[in-house]
C-alpha cells in the first residue's frame, strides 16, 4: 500500500503566541512543531506499510523551516518527502493549499492520502476534503482505525458526534482525515535520524506550480485578540442565597440550565 | 553502539566544540585521500526538542570567541548580532535610580554585541549539520558509561517510560553510546558532570557557586529604550548583603530583556530570585520603562560563578569539559560565552589530534593555559569570593585585586558552597519581603512559567529524584522551611497538607525550565535533577 | 437579494428529528438575512417523511425545501454532495449556512469546490460595519478572532457556523408555518459503504462534546470530597472534569482534564469548582459560553474570566446547590 502523509507545521502547542504588528498573521519567533493529528496520521500510515508493505511518502507545505516535520517523519520511518515550499504559504486558504499539494503529486499514485482532521493554526479543517474533490477520490472524516478490505479496498472507523461510531468501506485511491489519540506516537530514533539523511526529500516550489493566495476562495482580512471577557457577576450572601441566585442568573438569565 | 566521539550538549561550548571539529576533519582528509576520516559516528546530543530550546543568557557576548570561529559573524543578519552602542551602571535605591558617574571598566561593553543566544545556537547548529556533523535533539545524556574508573561512553536517555516506572507501548530503551572520547557540554551544573565528578572524585580548588538568572523579555512601546543600550543595575531590591544585579538590554523590534542576576550564596532560606526579579521591576525607573508593555517570554537559568579556582580537573583520558559545564566564566564581566566557545575550539584540537595519533585529551588543560582563557581569568581568580560577604566588602576586595594581579589579601581567597550559608530559620530575625503579583507588570511562577514554553511529557517519572522525603517533609520543613519552594523559579516544588494536617511535598515536574538551582540549592542535598525525556523543558525562542 | 439557504441536519441516532444545531443555524441565518435584507430558506435531505421539513417551518422563514430521495436515508457525502448542488444551483442564494457538526464538516468543503465556492468553517459572528459582511471565526485554537471574507464572484459563499455560538432557542417562529415546497434530486449511488452507527464502552471521555460541564481543582483538598462534585454533576446533567493538579495526582482520569495540557473545551456552561485559574487551565475553557466560578480566594484569576462567581467555601455552596437542584431539576 503505498501511502501519502501530509503533515503541517504549526506552532508548538502552548507556544505564546504574538500577533505581527499588521495583524495579518502571528509573529513567526516562536517555536514550530507537527501538527498534532498529523502526526496521529504518519503513525497511523507507518504501521499499515509495517503490517501490509508498501511506501510511505510524506509531505508538507510551508516555508523553508517546514522541511524540519519532514526530516522528523524521515527519521519516524517515512521512505520519502515532499516538501511544497513557499514563504507565503500561510496566506494560501483550505482550497489553495489543496490545489498546491494537488499539483505536487501529479503524476504519482497513491492508495491512501492521509491527513489530520485540522490544523493547529488555521484550524480550517477542509484541506483533506477538499483533496479527495480535486483528486475525485471518495473521502472519510474524523478517522479512528483504518483497515485494508480486500482489493482496492478499506475499511475505516469514523468518529460521529455524542460517542458514535460508524464502519465505512470504499474503494482505494481515498483520503482520509485523522482524529488525534488514534494510536501511540512512536519516538524518532537515532538509527532512525541517521538514516534519515539519506532518504530522498524533492522540493516543489509553489512559483512553480503556480500557485499563489489569488486562487485562495477565502480571504483572511485580519486577526485580533478575542474581545475581552465579561465582567464578572459576584454574588453575594449566605451559601444558600449564593446558590439560588446562580440558579436563577443560569435559568433566566444565560438560559443555559 | 559504537562512537567515535560524543559531545553531550548542543548550547554555545558544544556547538563550537563540533564546528571546529568537522572543519579540522575537513582540512585534514583534503591531504589524505586513503585513510579519510569519518565523521559518520560523532555524536551531539542535545535535550532540548529543537535547537536553543534549552539556551538562556542575557546575553552581552564578548566576540572574541566567535570572531574567531565564524569571522562574519556580525555582518550576518540570521544571526542578527547587535553592536552595543551605550553602556551606563545604573544604582537603584529603593525609590532612584542614579547613573554611575563612570561605567567599571570590566562593565564597558563597546565591542561587544547583544545577542539571543537562542538564535546564536540555532544559527552555530545550522552550521554543525552542513559541515556534516549529527546534531539529535531531544536526545539526552542519561547515564556515563564507566569501567571501574574508566569512562566507556554515554547512554542516552530511555523514552516512552511511565510515571510509574513501567515501559509505555511506545517504549524505545536509550543507546549505549560507547566512545573512546566523551566531552561534557552540558551548561551549568550537568547531571553527567555531577556523576563524573562524583564517580572520580573531582573537586576543584574551591567548591563551585552559582548565580540564579531570571529573565523576561518585553516588547515595549516604540521609542522607550534604544537597540544596542545595554544598562547594568545595582541595589534595589537585593540587600547589601546579597550579592547580584539587574541588567536592561535593548534588542531589536522594540523588545529588551531584562533580568536578575541572585548568587545562590544568600542565608536567608526563603530568598525567592524570582520573587526579587518581581520586586525589582516594582523600581520607579522599571516601572516606567515597561508602563504599557507587554511580556513576551521568560526563563531562568543558572550561572558558574566561581571562576578560576571552582575550575575541577577539565580532562581525563577519555573525557572532556567545556563552557559552563567546567565553569569558564568571567564573573566580574558576567561573560562566559566567549570561553565557552574558546574552550569547545580547544576541546575539539585535542579531540582532532587525539583522533589522529598526534596528541591526547590529557594536553587540553594546557592548551586552556596557554590561551587568552587564562590570561583573561586568572587575573579574577579571587573576585567572586569577595562578594560572599556582600557588595561593600566585594568591592573594596576587587580594587586590591586590581592593584595586586588579582591575588588580594589572600590567594587563593577560599568559598563555601551556596547550600552551607543557608540560616536555619530559628536563628533568623525579619524574614524577606513577599512581593504580591499584579498579572500586568508582575507575575507569579506559574504565568511566568507559561511564557517559556515549557512542556514536558506528562507521563514520565518524575525527573527531580528526592533522596529521602522524610527529610523534606519533616526535617527540612522544621529547620529551613524547604527552600525549594522558594528558590525553585518554576513553581516545580510546593508544599501541601495531607489529609492529617501534614506537610508534605509536591512536585510539578513538568514546569521545571531546567535552572539546576535545586540541584545545587538544597541544604541536604537531597535532590537530584536528571534529564527528563528528552525534548521536554522550555522552549525559549528569542531567549 | 438573493435568498439565504439553511442546510438543516437530522439527527444521526434520531432521523426524525432535527440536530439541534440546525436551528443555531436558522437564527445565524436570519441575523444575517434581517441585516442584508434577504429572505431565509431552509433544506432538509430524506428518504421519507421525517417531520423535519415541519420543525424548520415553524420558525420564520421563506420557505422549506424538502428532497426526498430513497438514497437520502442514511448520511453519505457523495449523494448529499450531488442533492445539494441540484437544490443550490437553481436557488443562486447568497449564502449557504450549515451547522458545523461532524456531518457537516465531512461533506460541506467538498460541496463548497464543487461549487466554485469557498468555505468560512466554524463562523461565531458577524460584522456587519463592512459590506459584504465579514465573518468572524476563531484561529490559533482560540487564541485569536480571525474575520473572513469571500473573494469568489457569482457563487455562493459557504458558512458552518459554530456550535454554541448562536441561541437555537432564539430563531424567530413565524406567524404562520413557511410554504414547504418539494425539489426533485436525481444522486448516484455513493462509492461508500456506510455501516450501521453504534456505540461502545467509552474509551476516551471527548469532553468538548459536553454542553455542561462541572470541573474542579485542587480546592476539594481530598479525593473522597471528589464524591461532593460528582454528585452536583449528576444534578445538572454535567460530565466531570477536572484541572491539572488533581489529575497528576491520580484523582481522576488523565481524559478528564481541561486546559493546555489537557482537552480544550467551550460548552455552554462551565461550572469551576475550587479552581484558582492558572492560565494553562484558562486556555483550555475560557471560550465557554457561560463560565461560573466557586473559589475562596477573591483574587482567584478564574474569577477574571467567570461570568458568575461565588467567593466562598466550596463544601458550603456545593451542597446547597445539589440540594436545590434536587427540589427544582435542570
Amino acid at each position: 500500500m503505498n501511502i501519502l502523509v501530509c503533515l503541517k507545521q504549526v506552532p508548538a502547542k502552548d507556544a505564546p503566541l504574538k500577533l505581527a504588528p499588521d495583524a495579518g498573521w502571528i509573529r513567526d519567533d516562536v517555536t514550530y512543531e507537527t501538527n498534532e493529528p498529523d502526526a496521529f496520521a504518519l503513525e497511523a500510515a507507518l504501521r499499515l506499510k509495517e503490517a501490509h508493505g508498501g511506501e510511505v511518502a510524506a509531505l508538507t507545505l510551508g516555508p523553508a523551516r517546514a522541511a524540519q516535520v519532514l526530516r522528523e517523519a524521515l527519521a519516524k520511518g517515512a521512505d520519502r518527502a515532499i516538501h511544497v515550499e513557499g514563504g507565503e504559504a500561510h496566506r494560501l486558504d483550505a482550497f489553495a493549499a489543496a490545489e498546491a499539494i494537488t499539483r505536487a503529486i501529479a503524476g504519482q499514485a497513491f492508495d491512501l492520502i492521509l491527513t489530520g482532521l485540522q490544523s493547529d493554526d488555521a484550524g480550517y479543517g477542509q484541506t483533506g476534503v477538499i483533496l479527495a474533490e480535486l483528486l475525485g477520490a471518495p473521502h472519510a472524516t474524523i478517522i479512528m482505525q483504518i483497515e485494508p478490505a480486500g482489493e482496492k479496498k478499506v475499511k475505516v472507523k469514523r468518529e460521529l458526534e455524542s460517542g458514535n461510531f460508524q464502519f465505512v468501506t470504499m474503494p482505494t485511491p481515498a483520503v482520509l482525515t485523522i482524529q488525534s489519540g488514534i494510536n501511540k506516537l512512536r519516538y524518532a530514533t537515532l538509527m532512525g535520524i541517521k538514516q534519515a539523511k539519506n532518504k530522498p526529500l524533492a522540493t516543489a516550489r509553489l512559483d512553480d506550480l503556480g500557485v499563489t493566495p489569488s486562487l485562495n476562495r477565502q480571504q483572511l482580512l485580519g486577526l485580533a485578540l478575542p474581545q475581552k471577557s465579561k465582567g464578572t457577576t459576584l454574588l453575594p450572601g449566605s451559601p444558600k442565597e449564593q446558590a439560588a441566585t446562580l440558579l436563577r442568573h443560569l435559568r433566566q438569565d444565560a438560559h443555559v440550565l | 553502539m559504537q562512537a567515535d566521539v560524543v559531545i553531550v550538549g548542543a548550547g554555545p561550548a558544544g556547538l563550537a566544540c563540533a564546528l571546529h571539529l568537522a572543519r579540522l576533519i575537513d582540512t585534514y582528509n583534503q591531504g589524505q585521500p586513503q585513510g579519510a576520516l569519518s565523521k559518520e559516528n560523532i555524536y551531539l546530543l542535545e535535550k532540548g526538542r529543537a535547537l536553543g530550546a534549552h539556551q538562556l543568557s542575557g546575553a552581552v557576548m564578548d566576540p572574541r570567541g566567535l570572531r574567531e570561529l565564524e569571522p562574519g559573524f556580525a555582518a550576518d543578519a540570521e544571526l542578527g548580532a547587535i553592536p552595543v552602542q551605550d553602556d551606563a551602571l545604573l544604582l537603584f535605591t529603593r525609590e532612584h535610580a542614579l547613573r554611575a558617574p563612570i561605567t567599571p571598566p570590566p562593565l564597558h561593553n563597546h565591542g561587544n554585541y547583544i545577542i539571543s543566544l537562542n538564535r546564536l545556537a540555532q544559527w552555530l547548529g545550522a552550521k554543525v549539520e552542513a559541515a556534516g556533523i549529527n546534531v539529535f535533539t531531544a536526545f539526552a545524556g542519561a547515564n556515563l558509561l564507566f569501567d571501574g574508573a574508566r569512562l566507556t561512553g554515554v547512554r542516552t536517555d530511555d523514552k516512552g517510560v511511565g510515571r510509574d516506572g513501567q515501559p509505555k507501548s511506545n517504549f524505545e530503551p536509550g543507546y549505549d553510546l560507547q566512545s573512546p572520547m566523551v566531552v561534557l557540554a552540558e551548561g551549568p551544573r550537568g547531571s553527567l558532570s555531577q556523576q563524573l565528578f562524583g564517580h572520580l572524585g573531582l573537586r576543584g580548588t574551591n567548591p563551585q557557586v552559582f548565580s540564579l538568572g531570571v529573565k523576561e523579555l518585553w516588547e515595549l512601546p516604540p521609542g522607550r529604550f534604544p537597540k544596542g543600550r545595554v544598562y547594568h543595575t545595582l541595589g534595589f531590591p537585593l540587600s547589601s548583603d546579597m550579592y547580584g544585579g539587574g541588567w536592561i538590554y535593548g534588542f531589536d523590534d522594540n523588545r529588551v530583556s531584562i533580568g536578575l542576576m541572585t548568587a545562590l550564596e544568600y542565608r536567608d532560606p526563603a530568598t525567592d530570585p524570582h520573587n526579587l526579579f518581581q520586586q525589582f521591576k516594582t523600581h520607579p525607573y522599571m516601572r516606567r520603562l515597561l508602563q504599557g508593555g507587554e511580556l513576551v517570554r521568560y526563563g531562568a537559568k543558572t550561572t558558574p560563578m566561581g571562576g578560576w579556582y571552582s575550575l575541577p580537573p577539565t580532562a581525563g583520558d577519555n573525557w572532556l569539559l567545556i563552557g559552563d559545564s567546567a565553569g569558564f566564566v568571567n564573573s566580574q564581566r558576567l561573560k562566559g560565552i566567549h570561553l565557552a566557545i574558546k574552550s569547545g575550539m580547544l576541546a575539539a584540537e585535542s579531540v582532532f589530534e587525539q583522533l589522529t595519533g598526534r596528541g591526547s585529551l590529557r594536553d587540553y588543560p594546557h592548551k586552556v593555559a596557554a590561551s587568552w582563557i587564562r590570561e583573561e581569568l586568572w587575573p579574577v581568580r579571587n573576585f567572586h569570593q569577595g562578594f560572599e560577604h556582600g557588595l561593600l566588602p566585594g568591592m573594596a576586595n576587587a580594587a586590591l585585586q586590581m592593584a595586586t594581579g588579582g591575588r588580594g589579601w589572600r590567594d587563593p581567597l577560599p568559598t563555601v558552597s551556596g547550600p552551607d550559608r543557608l540560616v536555619k530559620i530559628d536563628q533568623l530575625g525579619e524574614r524577606p519581603f513577599e512581593l504580591v503579583p499584579d498579572g500586568k507588570l508582575t507575575f507569579d511562577k506559574v504565568t511566568d512559567v507559561f511564557h517559556s514554553g515549557t512542556r514536558h511529557e506528562e507521563d514520565q517519572p518524575a525527573h527531580l529524584v528526592i533522596g529521602d522525603w522524610d527529610i523534606c517533609n519533616h526535617r527540612c520543613a522544621i529547620e529551613y522551611g524547604n527552600p525549594c519552594q522558594h528558590y525553585c523559579p518554576a513553581f516545580v516544588y510546593e508544599m501541601q497538607f495531607d489529609e492529617s494536617g501534614q506537610r508534605k511535598l509536591h512536585l510539578n515536574p513538568s514546569n521545571c525550565v531546567h535552572c539546576k538551582t535545586c540541584d545545587i540549592m538544597d541544604p541536604y542535598r537531597n535532590i537530584t535533577w536528571v534529564p527528563p525525556e528528552g525534548g521536554g523543558g522550555p522552549s525559549y525562542e528569542g531567549m | 437579494m438573493n435568498p439565504i439557504l439553511v442546510i438543516a441536519e437530522r439527527k444521526i441516532t434520531a432521523p426524525g428529528k432535527l440536530n439541534p444545531a440546525s436551528l443555531e443555524a436558522i437564527t445565524a441565518a436570519q441575523a444575517l438575512g434581517e441585516k442584508l435584507g434577504a429572505p431565509v430558506v431552509a433544506a432538509v435531505l430524506e428518504a421519507g417523511e421525517s417531520g423535519c421539513a415541519a420543525e424548520c417551518a415553524a420558525r420564520r422563514l421563506e420557505r422549506v425545501l424538502v428532497a426526498r430521495h430513497p438514497l437520502l436515508g442514511a448520511y453519505s457525502p457523495d449523494v448529499w454532495v450531488q442533492a445539494l448542488v441540484q437544490i443550490i444551483t437553481p436557488l443562486q442564494p447568497s449564502y449557504v449556512l450549515l451547522p458545523h457538526t461532524y456531518q457537516v464538516r465531512d461533506f460541506a468543503p467538498q460541496l463548497a469546490t464543487r461549487m466554485g465556492a469557498g468555505l468560512i468553517s466554524d463562523v461565531t459572528g458577524f460584522n456587519f460595519a463592512s459590506t459584504p459582511p465579514r465573518f468572524q471565526r476563531p484561529m490559533f485554537q482560540g487564541k485569536f478572532t480571525a474575520e473572513f471574507g469571500f473573494s469568489g464572484e457569482g457563487v455562493p459563499g459557504f458558512c458552518t457556523v459554530q456550535i454554541g455560538a448562536f441561541r437555537g432557542d432564539q430563531a424567530a417562529m413565524g406567524a404562520q408555518p413557511a410554504p414547504i415546497a418539494a425539489v426533485t434530486v436525481t444522486p448516484e449511488p455513493s462509492r461508500l459503504d456506510s455501516g450501521e452507527i453504534f456505540q461502545e464502552a467509552k474509551q476516551a471521555v471527548d469532553l468538548t462534546q459536553a454542553p455542561i460541564i462541572v470541573s474542579v481543582g485542587r480546592g476539594i483538598k481530598e479525593p473522597k470530597n471528589l464524591d461532593l462534585i460528582r454528585e452536583l454533576a449528576t444534578a445538572l446533567g454535567a460530565e466531570l472534569a477536572a484541572s491539572r493538579p488533581i489529575c497528576d495526582a491520580g484523582w481522576l482520569p488523565m481524559d478528564r482534564q481541561i486546559g493546555s495540557s489537557g482537552q480544550t473545551v467551550a460548552p455552554k456552561l462551565y461550572l469551576a469548582v475550587g479552581i484558582s485559574g492558572a492560565i494553562q487551565h484558562l486556555v483550555g475553557m475560557k471560550g465557554s459560553r457561560t463560565i461560573v466560578a466557586i473559589n475562596k480566594d477573591p483574587e482567584a484569576p478564574i474569577f477574571e474570566v467567570a461570568d458568575y462567581g461565588i467567593v466562598g467555601n466550596l463544601f458550603d455552596v456545593v451542597p446547597a446547590l445539589i440540594a436545590l437542584l434536587k427540589e427544582n431539576p435542570a
